[in-house]
């Protein structure tokens, strides 16, 4: 038989996370999906990630583009008639990942563009691009290759200077804020 | 007593602003020289009613008033003045002022018609006089002992009443009894609650009011409201208990699963029904029936045998919820074990949306689809289905599958009959509408002529009036509530047999006082038979929807009075016409028609006559009359029962008295009926196929009679249908039998 085969028990892990058993709630009325700005980059709509949680489709959850791309616009979360904090969950898938060590392109892009950030307040583009297609391995090398026309165009307009910007002021604050919410979150808040 | 008619014509409303009010009050003093004539500016006022009163206790000696202003469906407390004082109403506003010009001629025609219908009206009325039985009894006999029959038990003997309640089986409790746990009844209605049936039924059992007979059935039913005699029979002793009127709840069946070897019932050890599924939680583990082990993942499947064509093709309403809580069975013995519905549509309505909420955050998986295969595969049950959210055929795999099985009424089990033989010839087509779908169930075993149980209607309910009045039957005093009445969950059928319980009672007060009940509740008149005359044709016998006639020895016909709602439908079959009302007779009506000035036809102003239903039609004109709906100024209206009362002579007597035409306005009928006399206006548009015929002789067109179904909420088509059928009559010509 070909038929797609059930397997609600493989979601169980991600309804204990932290904000995972609201998703169990969704009742599939698609509200969420029309409402997202992002949804047409998406490759699946949160209704839809949802429905492959019940199906126990746990490997194509975590491989979706859907929690990174995700803004935190809160639009849908106002609108899903059965109150699920949509933002909380696509948080918790994303952390989820991590843990998992999964792979996926756009969550490596969040983890440089995160690190860029960190260490200086603000992004050094070359620096986040180098790193995202090394951190991405070897398939990634070619993808690199093919956008060298854009770097260079981007380049000679000076869009993506090859010396790193300076720091931010009072960079020791954010990081000091970072520290604490670990921590917080640590504690379990 | 003589009557002495006095006649208030009120002026207010602009009434008084639009009509000819001399012309009106001419008609009464001079044409039918009525003793008292007054007028007043606002009759339902305190000052107006103290008017009346004046002239009902004073040396005028009035005893019958005529209130010509608003339509005889207001005020009606206000125009009340005893039993002993006939009230008729003559309607100026919603029917004139309100829906034609002000101030023109042909305006004021029809407030003198209506004057002059009004009065020929109480002429020819006489105050009815009550029926009232010898020995009407009170007591409310509730047939079935299951969560419904004890609920109306309750509520019944909670109102004071005495309640006979009996049962088949030797304990109470029926179906629910049987459940593991209960939904909730209270918010926050999440939670399963302990099935509660034992208590409450201790609280039958302990209740004073309530004579309970288990192991017991009934073997006949005989008499009317107010004095239904029944024989029980308790394991082969019989009783005979008097009652007033009857609950009947014997719920419903489940679906017979071996129908189902589609869904793999019958095939595989582990498909079972809901029912099966229910035991196995009551006695405390859920296991698979093929090895013993208790169960990991449970399968539920839908609308098994419900909402198919090929099986039942009603929602059974009960199985939406029953699995959501039966899956919450699964998860309580074990929270691993995974738990799938397939749902068509997942039919938990209302506060049942909590539940559904909780089933899901017990991690209950819903698969919206439709089941296309049951197979066995490695040791488990594999159920095949179009997942219609992913677009695609999907496979669940679990240790055991529930068929959430359908109901069946109790009343659809037992051999169909029709009650009137349908013959051949003249009257066959109006045998055939007459004619009742009797299943023999064995259940109540009425002593009627028209058979032993409620007509059913479609799928072997017993006929309620579904659309309008739920618990109504077609056996007068004989209520069906819950599962019997319609596939419901445990919710509605408490409801459902509080309702039933309050329409008993109505029914053995209103009959203790010699009224009839819904829907012409307290009107004290009767059919009477002039029986010298009977051919003994058994026209009203067989068409009387409510089997309120059987036949005597002698084959004349035998009323029950109480069974009776007074619609008048023997009176308009009965061809030798012989029965009427005090207050409603074929020659009262005839006179009244009689009584409309039909103009020359050089005048060129013809009349068109509208029999409208006084239960939808006569609201509707009302309501037209209320949004200042205009229409053709030919039309003259009488209010009749039910068109069911239709004598077709009243149509004879329209065409020779001139008028154009001929409008009947009467309900909906058919399987979705709303005719509040169920067959009325369906026996009335067949008798009219019979006069097409005799105009069609007469060299008169058969369009100048013509009948419309409508219902209250069409006032605002009905001038369209009044405007059309006057010009239809313009380009007929004039009636030829005008002139003569
Ligand atoms: S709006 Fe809420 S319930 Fe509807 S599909 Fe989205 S998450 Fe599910
Ligand atoms: S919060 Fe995220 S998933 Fe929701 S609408 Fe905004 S971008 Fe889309
Ligand atoms: S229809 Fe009239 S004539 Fe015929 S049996 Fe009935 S009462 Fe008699
Ligand atoms: S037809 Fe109507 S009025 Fe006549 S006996 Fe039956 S219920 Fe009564």
């Amino acid at each position: 038989m070909c038929a797609f085969k059930y397997n609600p028990a493989a979601s169980r892990e991600v309804y204990n996370l932290e904000s995972g058993k609201y998703a169990q709630q969704c009742m599939q009325c698609g509200l969420c999906a029309v409402t997202c700005p992002a949804r047409h980059l998406m490759d699946y709509t949160p209704r839809q990630l949802f429905k492959m949680l019940f199906a126990g489709e746990v490997d194509k959850v975590l491989k979706a583009n859907t929690p990174w791309l995700c803004t935190s616009c809160c639009l849908c979360t106002v609108r899903c008639p059965r109150g699920i904090p949509i933002i909380d969950v696509m948080h918790s898938l994303k952390h989820y990942h991590f843990e998992k060590g999964t792979k996926a392109p756009v969550a490596t892009l969040s983890k440089v563009f995160f690190d860029s950030m960190m260490k200086r307040g603000r992004v050094f583009e070359l620096g986040m691009t180098n790193a995202y297609y090394m951190k991405s391995g070897f398939g990634a090398i070619k993808d690199a290759m093919k956008m060298q026309d854009v770097g260079m165009a981007m380049m000679k307009a000076k869009r993506l200077p090859l010396a790193p910007p300076k720091k931010v002021k009072g960079l020791g604050d954010v990081k000091k804020i970072y520290d604490k919410a670990v921590a917080l979150a640590k504690e379990g808040h | 007593m003589a009557k002495k008619i006095g006649v208030y014509v009120c002026t207010g409303c602009g009434i008084g602003d639009a009509l000819d009010i001399d012309k009106v009050t001419k008609v009464a003093e001079k044409e039918y020289k009525c003793p008292v004539v007054r007028t007043h500016a606002h009759l339902c006022g305190k000052e107006g009613v103290e008017l009346i009163k004046k002239d009902l206790e004073g040396e005028e000696g009035v005893n019958a008033v005529i209130v010509a202003g608003c339509s005889g469906r207001v005020n009606t407390d206000v125009f009340n003045f005893g039993p002993s004082v006939m009230v008729e109403r003559v309607n100026l506003r919603e029917h004139v002022v309100w829906c034609h010009p002000a101030n023109d001629e042909d305006t004021d025609m029809i407030a003198e018609d209506n004057m002059r219908m009004g009065i020929v009206k109480v002429q020819k009325s006489e105050l009815p006089e009550p029926y009232i039985e010898e020995g009407i009894v009170k007591t409310i006999l509730v047939v079935g002992g299951g969560l419904v029959g004890l609920t109306a038990a309750l509520e019944a003997a909670a109102a004071g009443y005495k309640v006979v309640l009996i049962e088949k089986e030797a304990s109470l409790g029926g179906w629910v009894a049987k459940q593991y746990k209960q939904v909730a009844l209270r918010p926050p209605y999440d939670e399963l609650r302990e099935n509660d049936i034992q208590d409450i039924i201790k609280q039958v059992e302990d209740n004073p009011n309530i004579t309970v007979y288990t192991s017991a059935k009934s073997e006949g039913i005989s008499g009317g409201p107010g004095i239904f005699e029944v024989t029980i029979n308790q394991n082969g002793n019989t009783v005979k208990e008097k009652v007033g009127a009857i609950v009947l709840a014997t719920g419903a069946k489940p679906y017979d699963a071996t129908k189902l070897a589609h869904l793999g019932f019958g095939r595989f050890q582990d498909v079972v029904t809901k029912d099966q599924f229910e035991e196995m939680a009551s006695s405390g583990k859920i296991t698979r029936p093929s090895d013993g082990k208790e169960v990991q993942s449970v399968t539920f499947i839908q609308c098994a045998g419900s909402r198919d064509p090929e099986h039942l093709p009603y929602c059974s309403a009960e199985c939406c919820v029953g699995s959501l809580r039966q899956a919450l069975y699964v998860k309580e013995q074990n929270p691993d074990a995974t738990a799938v519905i397939i749902y068509k549509d997942l039919r938990a309505a209302g506060q049942y949306e909590f539940l559904y909420k909780k089933a899901q955050s017990e991690g209950v998986v819903f698969i919206k689809g439709e089941v296309v295969g049951v197979n066995e595969a490695g040791g488990q049950v594999s159920v095949e289905a179009e997942d219609v959210v992913r677009g695609e055929t999907v496979q669940v795999d679990s240790d055991l599958v529930v068929l959430a099985t359908g109901m069946v009424p109790t009343t659809a089990f037992g051999e169909e009959e029709l009650t009137v033989e349908v013959k051949e010839g003249e009257e066959a087509e109006a045998a055939a509408a007459a004619a009742d779908t009797i299943i023999r169930s064995d259940i109540l075993n009425l002593q009627y002529r028209q058979g032993p149980e409620l007509p059913s209607l479609k799928y072997g309910f017993p006929d309620s009036h579904f659309i309008c009045f739920p618990y109504e039957s077609r056996r007068t005093g004989i209520y069906p509530a819950g599962t019997v009445r319609a596939p419901m969950d445990v919710r509605a059928a408490i409801d459902d047999a509080a309702g039933a319980a309050l329409k008993a009672i109505q029914c053995v007060e209103l009959t203790a006082k010699g009224a009839a009940v819904h829907p012409r509740a307290l009107d004290f008149s009767f059919p009477e038979f002039n029986l010298s005359r009977c051919t003994q044709c058994k026209r009203c016998t067989e068409e009387c929807p409510f089997g309120a006639i059987n036949e005597d020895e002698k084959t004349y016909p035998l009323p029950h009075p109480t069974r009776c709602r007074r619609c008048g439908t023997c009176m308009g079959a009965c061809p030798e016409r012989i029965i009427s009302f005090k207050n409603y007779s074929v020659g009262m009506i005839g006179s009244m028609l009689k009584n409309i000035e039909v103009p020359e036809e050089f005048e060129e102003k013809p009349r068109i006559l509208v029999f409208a239903c006084e239960n939808d039609a006569i609201p509707a004109l009302d309501i037209a009359g209320i949004n200042r709906l205009e229409y053709n100024p030919w039309i003259r209206i009488i209010p009749v029962r039910c068109l069911g009362s239709l004598n077709l002579i009243w149509i004879a007597d329209a065409m020779s008295n001139g008028f154009d035409g001929v409008m009947l306005l009467g309900c909906k009928h058919g399987d979705d009926y709303q005719c509040h006399f169920v067959k009325g206006s369906e026996l009335a548009e067949i008798r009219l196929s019979k006069i097409s015929e005799t105009l069609d002789r007469l060299r008169l067109e058969s369009e100048r009679v013509q009948m419309r179904q409508v219902s209250i909420m069409d006032y605002d088509q009905i001038p369209k249908i009044l405007d059309e059928f006057a010009e239809k009559l313009e380009e007929l010509g004039p009636n030829p039998m005008k002139d003569f």
